[in-house]
Parts: C-alpha cells; sequence; structure tokens
C-alpha cells in the first residue's frame, strides 16, 4: 500500500489518509488481516504529526474497516457483505465530482451526463489531463 | 471588537502559557499582551515576519528577556523565579548562532551539553548525529548555518524535555536534509510525550505536523487557534452576485479579507461554513466554492490583512 496526502487538497489530512486506507483495500493491495503501518512509522513517512495519523486509524476503527490488536497495532478487518467501503470511497469520489462541477456552474444531472458519455467514448482522457 | 478570529484556547491544561506580556525595547513595543497557550502535547506553530514579536515571546519562555508586565508559566513554572529549572524541562533552538561556546568541537560541546541534563540520552544522541552527520571534530563557531542549526536541534532533542521551543529551527537546511528533519521531529513526537512550540517563516514547512497555530503580527496574537478548526472556520468563499450587490451585512466583522468587486467575488471569511452560505444566499449572492486555505495561504492572507480598527 502507499498512501500519499496533499496539504493543498481540500480535505483534512486525517480524512486523506482515510481515503487512501479506503482505496488500497478497495484496489486490494491491502487485504483482511494485513496489519497498517504503525503510526510512528506512517508519520514519518508522510511528515505528519502522530496525532494525526492516530486520529485516521481510530475512525476507520469505529467505521469497522480496521481493528486493534493490543500490543500488536492495526489490522484490516474481514469484509463485510455490503462492502461499505467501497461504497464510502464512491461515495467520496461522486461528492467531490459534484463539488467540482457547482463550482463551475454545472448541475448534477448535467455532471452524470457528462460522465456517461466521456466513458463510452473510445479515447480515454489520460490521467494527467485532469489536474 | 472588530473581528471574530479567536484568540484564546480553552480546555486542556497547557504546558506553555503566558498571560498579557509587554515587552518595550525603548520606545518600540516589541511585545504588547501576548497570551500564548500551547496546549500539553500540541505541535503549535507559531508564525510572523520578522520583527513581530515571535522570538522575543521564546526568550520570555526561557529568561533570556524579562517582561515589563505580565507573566509566564513553562510546565507550571515560573521561568522568572524558577529560570534553572523551567529551562530544564526546555529543548531550545535559538534563532540566532551566535550562541557562545563556538571555541568548543562540536563533539565536546554534546559532552558538555550530556553533564547538565540528566536525561540525557547517550543512544538516541548518537543517532541524531548520524542522521543530522555531525562532524565531532569540527570547531562549532566554524560551522554554517545549516550545520549549525542540526547541532543545537542534537541538543535540544538528545534530552527527551518535556517543552521542544524550536525558533526557526529549518532555517538554512538544505532540501533533504529539511525533509529528513520533518521525519525526525514526527518520530520524536510518536515516540517522546512532549509539546512543540516552532516559530517559522516557512509555514509550508511544517504544514503537516501543526495541530495548533498562532498568527503574530506588531507584537501580537491576531489569532490562535487549533489547526482543525481553522479548516473548517477560515474559508475562501468565490459567489456570484447580482448587479448593484451591497454586501452581506449579516458577515460584517466575519469578513477577512475582500477581494476585487464585481460580478463574480471571492471573499475570506471565518465562521462555520453552512451560517457563512446562508448569509451569502440571503444578500442574493449565490456561493459556488468554499475552499479551505492551506496554513501558507491562511498565514498571508491574515497577515497582510487591513488593520479595520
Amino acid at each position: 500500500m502507499q498512501i500519499s496526502i496533499n496539504t493543498a487538497d481540500p480535505r483534512p489530512i486525517y480524512v486523506q489518509i482515510m481515503d487512501e486506507v479506503r482505496r488500497a483495500i478497495v484496489l486490494r493491495s491491502l487485504r483482511p488481516e494485513d496489519p497498517l503501518p504503525s503510526v510512528r512509522q506512517l508519520s514519518s513517512e508522510l511528515r505528519v504529526n502522530p496525532n494525526t495519523v492516530a486520529q485516521a486509524y481510530r475512525e476507520l476503527e469505529r467505521a469497522g474497516t480496521v481493528y486493534v490488536r493490543r500490543g500488536q497495532g492495526t489490522f484490516v478487518a474481514a469484509v463485510g457483505e455490503d462492502d461499505a467501503d467501497r461504497r464510502d470511497l464512491v461515495r467520496g469520489v461522486a461528492e467531490r465530482a459534484l463539488v467540482e462541477a457547482h463550482r463551475n456552474g454545472i448541475d448534477a444531472e448535467e455532471l452524470v451526463e457528462a460522465i456517461r458519455e466521456a466513458a463510452a467514448s473510445r479515447d480515454l482522457p489520460t490521467l494527467a489531463q485532469q489536474s | 471588537m472588530t473581528t471574530v478570529l479567536p484568540t484564546h484556547l480553552s480546555g486542556p491544561p497547557m504546558a506553555v502559557a503566558t498571560r498579557g506580556i509587554v515587552k518595550r525595547f525603548g520606545r518600540e513595543t516589541a511585545l504588547d499582551h501576548v497570551d500564548l497557550q500551547v496546549p500539553e502535547g500540541a505541535v503549535y506553530v507559531l508564525v510572523g515576519p520578522n520583527g513581530a514579536g515571535k522570538s522575543t515571546t521564546f526568550k520570555v519562555l526561557l529568561d533570556l528577556v524579562r517582561p515589563d508586565s505580565g507573566s509566564a508559566e513553562v510546565c507550571g513554572l515560573d521561568p522568572r523565579r524558577d529560570g534553572p529549572r523551567a529551562r530544564a524541562q526546555v529543548g531550545y533552538v535559538p534563532e540566532r548562532l551566535d550562541w557562545g561556546y563556538g571555541w568548543m568541537r562540536v563533539g565536546r560541546l554534546l559532552e558538555h551539553h550530556a553533564a547538565f541534563y540528566p536525561t540525557w540520552d547517550r543512544q538516541y544522541a548518537a543517532e541524531l548525529a548520524r542522521v543530522f552527520d555531525l562532524k565531532p571534530e569540527r570547531r562549532f563557531g566554524a560551522l554554517s548555518k545549516g550545520q549549525g542549526r542540526r547541532v543545537h536541534l542534537t541538543l535540544a532533542l538528545a534530552h527527551r524535555p518535556r517543552v521542544l521551543v524550536l525558533d526557526e529551527p529549518t532555517d538554512g537546511l538544505d532540501p533533504v536534509m529539511l525533509d529528513d528533519t520533518l521525519g525526525l521531529l514526527a518520530e520524536h513526537v510518536a515516540d517522546t510525550p512532549t509539546t512543540v512550540l516552532i516559530s517559522t517563516h516557512q509555514v509550508h514547512d511544517v504544514e503537516r505536523l501543526a495541530d495548533h497555530v498562532g498568527v503574530m503580527r506588531d507584537g501580537r496574537l491576531v489569532l490562535q487557534a487549533p489547526r482543525g478548526l481553522m479548516h473548517t472556520h477560515l474559508r475562501r468563499y468565490r459567489a456570484e452576485v447580482p448587479d448593484g450587490w451591497r454586501g452581506a451585512p449579516e458577515l460584517d466583522g466575519a469578513v477577512v479579507r475582500r477581494g476585487r468587486p464585481g460580478r463574480e467575488i471571492q471573499w475570506t471569511v471565518w465562521g462555520p461554513e453552512r451560517e457563512v452560505a446562508g448569509a451569502f444566499a440571503r444578500s442574493g449572492a449565490v456561493v459556488r466554492d468554499a475552499a479551505p486555505l492551506t496554513l501558507q495561504e491562511a498565514a498571508v492572507t491574515l497577515l497582510s490583512r487591513k488593520e479595520q480598527a
């Protein structure tokens, strides 16, 4: 799993870390019973306040995405049937797209239609174009 | 009150606090009733231009400067009455490097320092010296700015003090060393129960570490708040406004910066987003965007703000 964060992103850093963990779970680079990096390790890697990482882990634990084994660390929980992590991730992506659309004066219907069109067209935009 | 910006923290016990500190140098007022509040366990970043009073505030905490009035507390001790005991709790990186002992070699300086601190951690000191690439044979006074800064950081961290007071700790570090230092600070905070107070011009460097922010200008704190509160409450709104729009009177006092007038406006406002957006809507404006500010943007916005008194 690779976690990357960006201070210019409107999401607070702890939310970005949560989303990155969910992303890794959806992509299956993190699987049930895999350990997450320790708070110390991840905060050192990202140059982030350890309390921020701890906050992200606490929220993920509360959501049932991960669980803590005393003295051993934090682990990915077994996936439930409802696949809540995937739903949360999709919802987050959708909400960000809606905010971006609203900023540009585009309503939800127009956006959905444009997404369908873009997805159906053969030449998909390159990833770099999105920035 | 002309502003709604918060300048006082409530709640958790404070590791460092000052009350009404005033310091004059001749006719110049360096500190004008400063109430600095650093909660236990916080990483508090103090931002401000040169001459705002950041270094003077830090020196009051170490009893290196005596205020004309007001009081200070460090780990429950008054530095003025209990200077040595208060200083023993603090790891200090001074802004200026000409700080005595220039004739000592770096290795000797470390030994010298170790003798003063019962909590000196030899293993950790050796580890820091390795990461910071310290050269024990070099004379301290002959070091470059960045090298000197690294020695000071080692001296400040190695006794694992309860409070770290770091005055421009990243000044003079090259980009790689800066990055290593930030990683080290994150590890230090994870390993050691500590409170960190950092002053800097390079806000971006420490943006990810900060959980509390103070913004200082002309010897006063214009804002003091948890980073999370700034994230939710200080936002840049973009909105379309009708012709002849007269502004949003409900927001008087909450507007930190008004952008250029026009059919689209960009205002930075302090307040809960829903309330601010509601006030805009009632004024006839259509809000398109309510973007949180990076620490760098927040600092620039607050520091270049015209006095509205």
